[in-house]
């Protein structure tokens, strides 16, 4: 199986976020580590690998600074990575970066892409979704568990409120892959060895440049979010408390 | 049930050889890297028929990424840097260079400035730096050079042979909370190193093996340390010059403890503050964060900080105990560098250009051990020698006798200190002996039940939330995280002391000493005392203060899962 | 024709999904902002008597739009077939519900038609003649509003209690439901779906949990945890705790809320006796309503609570246990 993992470098979960001037965006002079969504969906990639044999290709685009994804993807198994390094691919909308992807691997035969489940910056889960539609591949989401068929694969699909699906799909197909589904394996210091003289293919903006067009969507403004609400004091005895908190769950917020 | 972190047993690790491993990435580690790897470039384009390999020298780093547990003022005494890389200044992030300093002493509302600064802390010269950033650029330059850091991994147990260590135990990744594999466990290497060099910082848990094995320290001062706990600040402009040091000694501390403070303004606007507490004061009760937390309150202080914003905070032992407190550091296969070995001058309150130096030094003999294949205890002996006759040995035997020279109380070092300035450091005779920090904490007993005059460092602070703040609000302002599900690393020999004993006879001072929160005394009615000794190890900082200050010396901090930690960005 | 604004209503296995109503009023609220024409559809096989249900409202009309093809719900099938309908019909604004299903197909959707969807929003605001949508980035530290910079159509989704469902206006009269047939040509639907299943979860996602009922050092014993839980049930919501909870293992890891564990943002974070220390704020307080029960008034988590009571929850739980359930019953 050839697997592609796409994968995003994200600020640290707990960085200090500061707007930057035009604030529009935050200031970059914080940590980076891997969108932890991404880790489950390359984590997922090596397990198909080590089941089925085949490859395992990570991607990014960003900076200079993102490489440290793939060179980590790279020390815990995968065995090729390309880095779509032009700070012109940063703050590129979900259906962009799909377009500079699906252009950086046109060469390529996948059997299977496998995103994480959204990112946790932006967090709008679409990048997945728009590559399938822009490679003509079918395509799943939030997915547990992958299964070899006759047919190609047989999927486990969450749903809400505790329901699941399984999912019978041909190849080539684009995944999304919850998190949390297995334990995250660490790289050794073989790995991490062996990362350093495994292929990385740099791809510049000039490369793909034709398939990409300005983004469809602009932040105007990124802020802290205001509070505006007031602390309400319920008081009185248990009983009347209680009630007075449950004519709050039902009114004002509509759980009831 | 408390189970502690120790290698596992029985099992079969991988193996990886390995020419030198340099345990910890700060600067002593990493100036060592560098001048390696200089060396053996040098060797390399005269020698083409006997080329030496950087393949297999590695530097094991067990913050997440380079710099992250690098914490220090600090200001940078150049001249080693000069000597590592000359022109270093035009590409190495440096805030700002030292314009002005003054040194205070404070009374609780007063403060009477220095007339001339005292000529150790003057800084001119110097550079007010980030060490955290400056470790990572370093870091940067290690990398570029081919040398292999590998960063998220812990230098666990030493290896030996006999005499002769043979090598570094990297630490096991996927241990639960009760000592057993997970599902993703990965044992750790044992790396077979020729030469493995301990640049651990301050504490070291790899040197403390080593002079454990060896008693290494028989015949030197023990060491003592002091806690440094920093809170990096975003002032309002115009507050503080950029590049103006101030030094402030006295109040809040009586003449009873030992300590003073630091502000530098860095650049943008940033000042870097803090408060070293020596580890050897007397009441069990006292609060090194507390201590900073009144001292922000004095005036002057405060008035600086008004309108700020507390943006990271930080903490970390420091060696005091200098030249006499160093243990011999070469040996069969092994040496020690930087604040593991204690080369810091406590008078200039600096260390980090000695780190340097003796990284450099290091590097040196382990170029000569590669070159004839030969890291035995003759051939890195080299090492000790090099110290000798550097300019490490004569900046700190100036200053031998300094931190000693304070054991009885702050008017009695000052007076001390002078004659020692007079008299090339010796003062009253040539070697001053030492006692360890924890030998001078005097049980409940022995003092007032109120704390007499150091009541208002006992305890933890409340915090108002914008000039001070508990400890609690304040460690999650350093960035720190681990992983959850693991042993505890802290290794209490035997918690019974905890839970009867100490608890009596100091009231367990590591609810105080411990900077992040790791020890608790929690009620448990099955217990004499009602209480029982509880841990949140993942609040853990590395300041190895634990280790240093506990009354029985009976715990032992040992590195945790590799990759956590705090996280010093900018500090 | 007039700009017309689309709210695609969700249903499975011929009910609708509650929050579609959500998705309805704010659809109300933007059409009266801005003048433009509401609309709603309803996707499936035979939906049109859904469509009625959706029609009672203040719509100007509901499309049923129907192929036998889209049932069950694939993300080919819908994707093609809210294409041929929005072709054709040419609305200028589609709104719809974040659930997994819209999450699903949307960006496909979008895609296929050349534009591009903002996700997860939670609200929307007019400035000068532009629509800015409003959405949480980075797990809810800031917000960011969000413009369009192409042509109609125009995809948005909204996060779950963005809006208030209960108030979508009911219609003077029933508006008059069409049902739009689509073709879906053989091949276009190449996923496979098996029957929908449901399966007890073996590690629990807060991230996805509506009501959250959360625990700290005020809840004393391991014991007492409990009634946090009998609470946690009667709401329909997950139980959690702060850090010490965990450590000391009354609860597994994975309910853990904090810097050290999960961050969640939840319609409802009820807080028993947690103190509010700034480890745990921030795993929750992006959630859109907070309840606190403590018995210190000085707690910290009161900043951020909307609601607060300075009182023993050992005193007040039972009796909200017990209210809650009636409420429930009574409804």
């Amino acid at each position: 199986m050839k697997i592609l993992v796409c994968m995003k470098q994200v600020p640290q979960k707990d960085a200090p976020l500061k707007l930057n001037e035009s604030g529009a965006w935050i200031r970059e002079d914080v940590s980076y580590e891997v969108n932890e969504p991404d880790a489950y969906a390359l984590e997922e990639a090596l397990r198909q690998k080590e089941k089925h044999g085949g490859e395992v290709v990570v991607i990014t685009s960003g900076p200079a600074r993102a490489q440290q994804v793939l060179r980590e993807a790279l020390a815990k198994g995968a065995d090729r990575a390309i880095h779509l390094e032009d700070n012109a691919f940063v703050g590129l909308d979900a259906l962009n970066t799909g377009r500079a992807f699906a252009a950086a691997i046109k060469d390529e035969q996948f059997d299977l892409i496998f995103t994480g489940l959204q990112s946790d910056d932006y967090g709008y889960a679409q990048t997945g979704v728009v590559l399938a539609e822009l490679l003509g591949w079918p395509h799943a989401t939030i997915i547990m568990q992958i299964e070899k068929s006759d047919a190609g694969i047989r999927v486990k699909r969450e749903l809400e409120a505790g329901f699941f699906q399984f999912v019978d799909m041909p190849l080539p197909a684009v995944l999304t892959i919850q998190s949390g589904i297995n334990k995250l394996r660490y790289a050794t210091l073989i790995g991490i060895k062996q990362a350093k003289n495994k292929p990385l293919r740099k791809v510049a903006m000039a490369e793909v440049q034709s398939a990409v067009t300005g983004n469809l969507q602009k932040i105007e403004r990124l802020y802290v979010p205001l509070k505006t609400k007031n602390t309400e004091f319920l008081e009185g005895p248990a009983g009347e408390v209680a009630r007075k908190l449950v004519d709050k769950l039902r009114n004002e917020v509509r759980v009831l | 049930m408390l189970v502690f972190r120790k290698p596992i047993e029985n099992i079969e690790r991988p193996q990886m050889p390995a020419d030198v491993v340099i345990v910890g990435g700060g600067p002593a580690g990493m100036a060592c890297a560098l001048r390696l790897s200089q060396l053996i470039d040098a060797h390399n384009s005269t020698n083409p028929d006997s080329q030496l390999s950087k393949e297999n020298i590695y530097v094991l780093e067990k913050a997440r990424e380079v710099g992250q547990h690098c914490l220090s003022g600090a200001l940078l005494d150049p001249r080693s840097m000069r000597e590592l890389l000359p022109g270093f200044e035009k590409e190495a992030p440096l805030d700002a260079e030292v314009t002005n300093e003054a040194v205070y002493f404070l009374t609780e509302k007063g403060k009477f400035k220095f007339p001339i600064t005292p000529p150790p802390l003057r800084d001119h010269g110097n550079y007010v730096i980030s060490l955290n950033r400056f470790v990572k650029w370093l870091g940067s330059k290690v990398e570029e050079t081919g040398i292999t850091i590998f960063t998220g991994f812990a230098g666990s147990e030493l290896l030996f042979d006999g005499n002769r260590v043979t090598g570094v135990r990297t630490d096991d990744k996927g241990v639960d909370k009760e000592g057993h594999p997970k599902s993703n466990f990965e044992p750790g290497y044992d790396l077979q190193a020729k030469v493995v060099i301990l640049a651990e910082g301050t504490r070291g848990s790899l040197t403390k093996q080593l002079i454990a094995k060896f008693d290494l320290a028989k015949d030197s001062n023990p060491q003592t340390y002091g806690q440094g706990i920093k809170e990096l600040w975003e002032v309002p402009s115009g507050r503080i010059a950029s590049g103006e040091v101030i030094y402030t000694m006295g109040w809040p501390l009586t003449t009873r403890e030992y300590g003073g403070a630091w502000i530098y303004g860095g650049k943008d606007n940033i000042v870097s503050l803090g408060f070293v507490t020596g580890l050897d004061y007397p009441d069990p009760r006292l609060d090194p964060q507390r201590v900073l937390q009144d001292f922000k309150q004095h005036p002057f202080i405060a008035r600086l900080l008004e309108g700020g914003k507390m943006i990271r905070y930080g903490a970390k032992s420091l060696p005091y105990g200098g030249w006499w407190a160093i243990p011999p550091v070469a040996g069969d296969g092994w040496m020690i560098l930087g604040d593991s070995a204690g080369f810091l001058n406590s008078q200039r309150l600096k260390g980090i250009h000695l780190a340097i130096k003796s990284g450099m030094l290091a590097a040196e003999a382990a170029f000569e051990a590669l070159k004839k294949d030969d890291s035995s205890a003759a051939m890195l002996s080299g090492f000790q020698k090099k110290v000798e006759s550097s300019w490490i040995k004569e900046e700190l035997w100036k200053v031998r006798n300094f931190h000693q020279g304070f054991e009885h109380g702050f008017f009695a070092g000052l007076l001390h200190a002078g004659i020692q300035q007079f008299t090339g450091g010796r003062g009253l005779r040539n070697r001053y002996a030492g006692t360890a920090g924890y030998q001078h904490m005097k049980k409940l007993a022995e003092l007032p039940a109120d704390g007499g005059p150091e009541a208002h460092l006992l305890g933890p602070a409340k915090g108002d939330g914008k000039l001070t703040f508990d400890k609690l609000t304040d460690l999650y302002h350093s960035g720190t995280k681990h992983e959850e599900d693991q042993p505890a690393h802290l290794v209490i020999d035997d918690t019974n002391i905890c839970n009867t004993r100490c608890v009596k006879e100091y009231g367990s001072p590591c609810q105080s000493f411990c900077p992040a929160n790791v020890y608790e005394m929690v009620d448990d009615a099955e217990q004499p005392n009602g209480k029982r000794i509880s841990l949140n190890p993942s609040n853990c900082v590395h300041c190895k203060t634990c280790d240093i200050a506990d009354p029985y010396q009976i715990i032992t901090w040992v590195p945790p899962e590799g990759g956590g930690g705090p996280n010093y960005d900018g500090m | 024709m007039s700009d017309s604004i689309l709210v695609v209503v969700e249903q499975r296995e011929g009910k609708l999904n509650r929050v579609s109503w959500e998705t309805l009023t704010a659809g109300q609220a933007l059409a009266a902002e801005t003048g433009w024409t509401l609309e709603a559809a309803i996707v499936g096989s035979a939906v049109a008597d859904l469509g009625n249900e959706v029609a009672a409202k203040k719509v100007a009309k509901v499309y049923a739009v129907e192929s036998p093809n889209l049932e069950p719900y694939t993300p080919d099938a819908f994707s093609a077939a809210l294409k041929q309908f929005i072709e054709s019909k040419q609305p200028k604004l589609m709104l719809m519900p974040h659930t997994y299903q819209v999450r699903d197909f949307i960006p496909k959707l979008a895609t296929a038609m050349g534009r591009t969807a903002i996700t997860d929003c939670i609200g929307y605001k007019k400035e000068g003649g532009k629509l800015l949508f409003t959405r949480q980035m980075f797990q809810g530290k800031l917000a960011a509003d969000v413009s369009f910079s192409c042509d109609a159509p125009w995809f948005v989704t909204f996060q779950n209690g963005a809006f208030r469902g209960d108030k979508a206006e009911a219609g003077a009269s029933a508006a008059p439901v069409e049902t739009v047939n689509v073709q879906l040509a053989d091949g276009v639907i190449r996923n496979k779906p098996q029957e929908v299943f449901k399966e007890a979860k073996q590690a629990v996602d807060l991230t996805q949990a509506e009501i959250i009922v959360s625990v700290g050092r005020g809840i004393k014993e391991q014991k007492n945890i409990e009634l946090a839980k009998q609470l946690a049930e009667a709401l329909g919501g997950e139980l959690a705790a702060s850090r010490p909870i965990c450590d000391s293992g009354w609860l597994p890891m994975d309910r853990q809320i904090g810097s050290s564990g999960q961050t969640v943002a939840p319609k409802l974070y009820l807080a028993l006796g947690i103190s509010g220390a700034i480890q745990h704020i921030v795993g929750m307080k992006g959630s859109r309503t907070i309840i606190a029960i403590n018995k210190d008034s000085e707690a910290p988590i009161f900043e951020i609570a909307d609601y607060a009571v300075v009182g023993s929850l050992f005193d007040i739980v039972p009796p909200l246990i017990e209210e809650v359930k009636k409420a429930k019953a009574g409804s």
